[in-house]
């Protein structure tokens, strides 16, 4: 396998490497940070590393598995986790100024339960500004570039963690979905993007944007990678009033390649001429086919109002973030404007300086959504849409397995280019934004290539059936090689 | 200010809504505790400091406060209940917003029975209730310069997500002194069923009043104006009075009432306007999706109801039915559950329970109001009444001198049995001891037996008082006035 500053392997190479004594973490975790700094240097995929405490932790890592104590199948394993997850005693930033200097006294849920897996992390990933965004331009710390194209967009808002997966810095990474930010720079950076169903993963020290729709999930090369983290971040949190008390999914049994039976659902809303690039749905078709060959069977399903769901999420999301933002007020932590003059200048002026635009779009939207007269038109109408949109599910649901789509409608663009039209990157998450308002689990995986970038398919399942979603992602992927692409390796 | 409520031109209408802080350990969403007199920003948590990625979790205690409030007022409690937040910048709060319950309220539709105050026409109103909820408090903003210094202000946050109930009664209240009639009945009630301390002085029961006048006979209610923060029962009453005369003075000029946000300032005694409505702050409430929704089952309401104890208002009618006590007597021993304990307990040593009532509301309640206590917190046991009783019943002692014995028992506790002994307080009944008594001051007092003897009888009292003089106080009355008369009587016809 590679080493010095190449490309880490895939988590099922690194694992047997560890096992067979090939290889130590410190080793890994080194070849990762070293990776990190110079590739995700150049990629902007990282906001921090974590280089003496990783290497702390791979020592002691390393010391379970000689005692043969090993935690579990990331035990040792680098990984990367969004900027917008806390640590205790570390800093997070959200890539917002708001948050300048923020120490966090407390470890998300899922951060405790990756450190109880002996997972390592080598640092925060680099991402929009509170995972608001698709292209992961509106940070703090400058854009994500693509590692197939560092011109283009590698999708957001979890870019860094996607980046830093297509680019083998880490095998795995945590993202935060709440409209698609997962899947899409999963899609865009052609690797295998997991939001889970609400609830599956605990929200407890995830900084919130949109608190219905937020969820936290994986990245990885394969569905079975995916599947392990899963694993390991899943499970009832007392913490998080909307956890689940479901216990973590038993996906390594379901990944058995046999999806013969299985019937998959094709929204015949999802696959019309208009706003789609006839590469992507090509891909998809052929995907699609690649699965009937396997053993699966294909169905037509309709989902009437998806053509409502993006209108409906940009007004729950920003309605919501409207209100989980407004802690940020310059008084107890974060960024504060100097030399105010009274309690609205402290207010507007640390909050004026302290936003990013697309943030600030975000939340006088969402201030408006919840106003006095506005209410009724907006948000209630939104969450009627949202109801609308679980049912459509609930009905296609129960004459297919899965259902399978673009992941986005388009390939990556060119950063910048939608700078000035946020409407249009909006539209980008017409596939993507239906599975938060219905909290379904919705995986994207790479299903081929068109102009040097990587498309991404759809797969989405009912609630709490992640073990059936990965088994068909595991199914596809066992028949076809999209997912081994790398991207060229930089100069 | 004018006592000339009620007003001659107008109908009051009054409606109050009371924030009342529960009885619990922990915060209502945050497992900080609940805890004064510590230095400011210690009783807290990341989640009511709002940190970034903090959750709420629901205080199932605090649930369970609020319904044994709802099931004591006789509410509806709902099945399904929802929790929104109301949104609003200020520096006590912390999240830029209140968790609070808005269009799905925990119950609604209740009543309580109100003892009017003297001189109404009704002796009992009956007062309903539009709604009861539950809420966070706000922390708290200190700008006093001797403590912050300058001109700046500092945030406490220990009281920030204490859990409070909010207490909505429609405006079926006529008079400030109904109102403040309503305030007591309901803050005994709360205290009754154990849910709420409902100190006012503490600030744990804090009262919002909403007013308005309207012409004797009309059906449509006025403008109302809110005054806030009424923190004591007599700012209640005078904060009221002068909202009430202000507006009968704005209508009596011709003008109209707007609606507004008023305060009260109790050195001037009048209310002045802190905000109009048409400032009035947009809360933008909507459901708070970090929180499901409120499900109470049946057999949860059955649970909290089988552990409620007899309202007072049927212990009263119960004193009254089964000791026999008069209304008003059973009215001030049921005012608090732990009085009422406290009787029962007494009486069910007694077999008179209406000596147990006398003694109680003649003696132990005088003394606790001296040493400002509450029945819990006095150390006489009803044990140890019920035995001073019976030991005055039984002659050991007399009444007098048992009740000199009270203020010290529920001050510091004690057998009575022994103090008496000990202070040498045993009734004098030896027959020779109070003849000798008697028959001193018959002769050091021939002058007055001949008085009495001439037809004045009221001497006798006079005559009384001396022997009791001479035998300290310990003597039976009864026994040295058969004694004393006899002897007066007998002599005059030997």
């Amino acid at each position: 396998m590679a080493t010095g500053s190449g490309p880490l392997g895939t988590l099922p190479e690194l694992r047997s490497a560890l096992d067979s004594g090939e290889t130590r973490s410190v080793a890994l975790v080194e070849q990762s940070l070293d990776r990190a700094a110079r590739v995700g240097g150049a990629l902007g995929a990282f906001t921090r590393l974590r280089g003496e405490e990783a290497r702390a932790e791979a020592e002691a890592a390393d010391a379970r598995r000689r005692a043969g104590r090993s935690l579990s199948p990331l035990d040792g394993i680098p990984v990367a986790i969004k900027d917008n997850l806390v640590r205790r005693g570390e800093v997070t930033s959200c890539a917002s100024r708001i948050l300048e200097g923020y120490v966090s006294p407390y470890s998300a849920g899922v951060i405790e339960r990756l450190d109880a897996a002996g997972a390592i992390s080598i640092g925060s990933t680099n991402m929009d500004e509170f995972a608001m965004g698709s292209s992961s331009e509106h940070s703090i710390y400058g854009p994500v570039r693509n590692p197939w194209d560092p011109a283009r967009t590698p999708g957001g808002s979890s870019g860094g963690s996607a980046a830093a997966v297509a680019a083998g810095i880490v095998p795995v990474a945590i993202g935060s979905d709440t409209g698609g930010s997962i899947r899409q720079p999963a899609s865009f950076c052609g690797v295998v993007g997991l939001k889970p169903t609400y609830g599956r993963v605990s929200r407890w020290g995830l900084v919130a944007y949109a608190s219905s729709l937020d969820q936290v999930g994986a990245f990885g090369r394969s569905a079975a990678d995916v599947a392990t983290v899963l694993e390991v971040i899943a499970g009832h949190d007392a913490r998080d009033s909307t956890s689940l008390p479901e216990p973590p999914p038993r996906c390594a049994e379901a990944l058995d390649g046999d999806v013969s039976g299985l019937v998959v659902g094709i929204p015949r809303e999802y696959f019309v001429e208009q706003g789609v690039s006839p590469e992507v749905v090509q891909s998809v078709r052929a995907a699609i086919e690649e699965l009937e060959a396997a053993g699966a069977k294909t169905r037509e399903v309709s989902l009437p109002t998806s053509e409502f769901a993006v209108a409906a999420y940009y007004l729950v999301a920003t309605a919501e973030a409207s209100s989980n933002l407004a802690r940020y007020d310059g008084v107890r932590y974060g960024y504060r404007a100097r030399n105010v003059n009274g309690l609205a200048d402290l207010y507007q002026r640390s909050r004026s300086e302290g936003f990013g635009d697309e943030v600030k779009l975000r939340i006088v939207l969402g201030t408006y959504v919840l106003s006095a007269g506005y209410y009724e038109a907006y948000y209630r109408k939104a969450q009627q849409v949202r109801t609308l949109v679980r049912r459509d599910f609930e009905r296609a649901f129960s004459a297919c397995d899965v259902i399978a789509t673009p992941t986005a409608p388009e390939l990556p663009f060119r950063l910048g280019e939608r700078a000035e039209d946020p409407l249009r990157m909006y539209l980008g998450d017409v596939y993507t934004v239906s599975a938060n308002l219905a909290g379904l689990p919705g995986v994207s995986l790479p299903c081929g290539s068109a102009d040097g970038m990587p498309i991404g398919l759809q797969l989405l399942a009912p609630p709490l059936e992640e073990a059936k979603l990965l088994r068909v992602a595991d199914a596809y992927q066992r028949r076809t090689d999209h997912h081994r692409a790398r991207p060229p390796e930089p100069a | 200010m004018s006592a000339s409520l009620p007003h001659p031109d107008y109908e009051v209408v009054i409606g109050l809504e009371v924030h009342t802080q529960l009885r619990t350990a922990s915060k209502l969403f945050s497992p900080a505790p609940v805890r004064y007199g510590v230095p400011p920003n210690h009783a807290v948590h990341p989640v009511c400091l709002a940190l970034p990625g903090v959750l709420p979790v629901l205080n199932r205690r605090a649930v369970e406060l609020a319904i044994r409030a709802a099931l004591a007022t006789h509410c509806k409690v709902h099945p399904h209940s929802v929790f929104a937040r109301k949104n609003y910048f200020y520096p006590d709060l912390p999240k830029g917003y209140q968790i609070s319950q808005y269009e799905e309220p925990l119950a609604t539709e209740g009543w309580l029975d109100v003892p009017m105050p003297d001189g109404g026409e009704e002796a009992v109103k009956r007062v309903r209730l539009h709604r009861i909820h539950m809420e966070e408090d706000a922390g708290k903003s200190i700008h006093d310069p001797a403590v912050v210094g300058s001109d700046a202000t500092h945030v406490d946050l220990n009281r920030a997500g204490v859990p409070l109930l909010e207490i909505v009664s429609e405006p079926d209240l006529r008079s400030p002194a109904e109102a403040a009639a309503y305030l007591r009945t309901l803050r005994s009630v709360l205290r009754y069923v154990e849910v709420s301390d409902a100190d006012m002085e503490r600030g744990n029961f804090r009262c919002d009043a909403n007013v308005s006048l309207r012409p004797h006979g009309s059906q449509t209610l006025g403008t109302r104006t809110e005054l806030k923060n009424l923190n004591s029962f007599r700012f209640v009453e005078a904060a009221i009075e002068a909202e009430i005369l202000r507006q009968a003075e704005v209508l009596a000029t011709g003008g109209t009432v707007h609606q507004a946000t008023m305060a009260f300032d109790p050195a001037s005694g009048r209310t002045r306007v802190l905000r109009s409505k048409e400032n009035a702050d947009d809360y933008r409430y909507f459901p708070d999706p970090d929180l499901v929704p409120l499900v109470i089952s049946q057999q949860a309401i059955d649970a909290v109801t089988a552990t409620l104890p007899e309202l007072a208002e049927a212990r009263r009618a119960r004193f009254e039915r089964d000791f026999g006590l008069a209304e008003r007597d059973a009215r001030i021993l049921t005012e608090s559950r732990a009085l009422a304990d406290f009787f029962e307990a007494v009486a069910g040593e007694l077999s008179a329970a209406r000596s147990a009532a006398n003694w109680i509301l003649r003696d132990v309640l005088r003394a606790l109001k001296d040493r400002e206590l509450e029945i819990e917190d006095s150390r006489l046991a009803p044990e140890a009444l019920a035995r001073l009783i019976g030991l005055v019943e039984q002659g050991v002692t007399t009444a007098r001198a048992a009740r000199e014995l009270v203020p010290e028992l529920v001050a510091d506790g004690g057998d009575p049995a022994t103090l008496i002994r000990e202070r040498g307080l045993e009734s004098v009944s030896d027959a020779g001891l109070l003849e000798g008594a008697v028959d001193e001051v018959v002769r050091e007092h021939a002058s007055d037996v001949e008085a009495y003897r001439a037809g004045e009888s009221k001497v006798v009292n006079f005559l009384m008082g001396k022997v009791m003089q001479k035998t300290r106080g310990k003597a039976d009355p009864a026994a040295v006035r058969a004694l004393l008369l006899r002897r007066l009587d007998g002599d005059a016809e030997s």
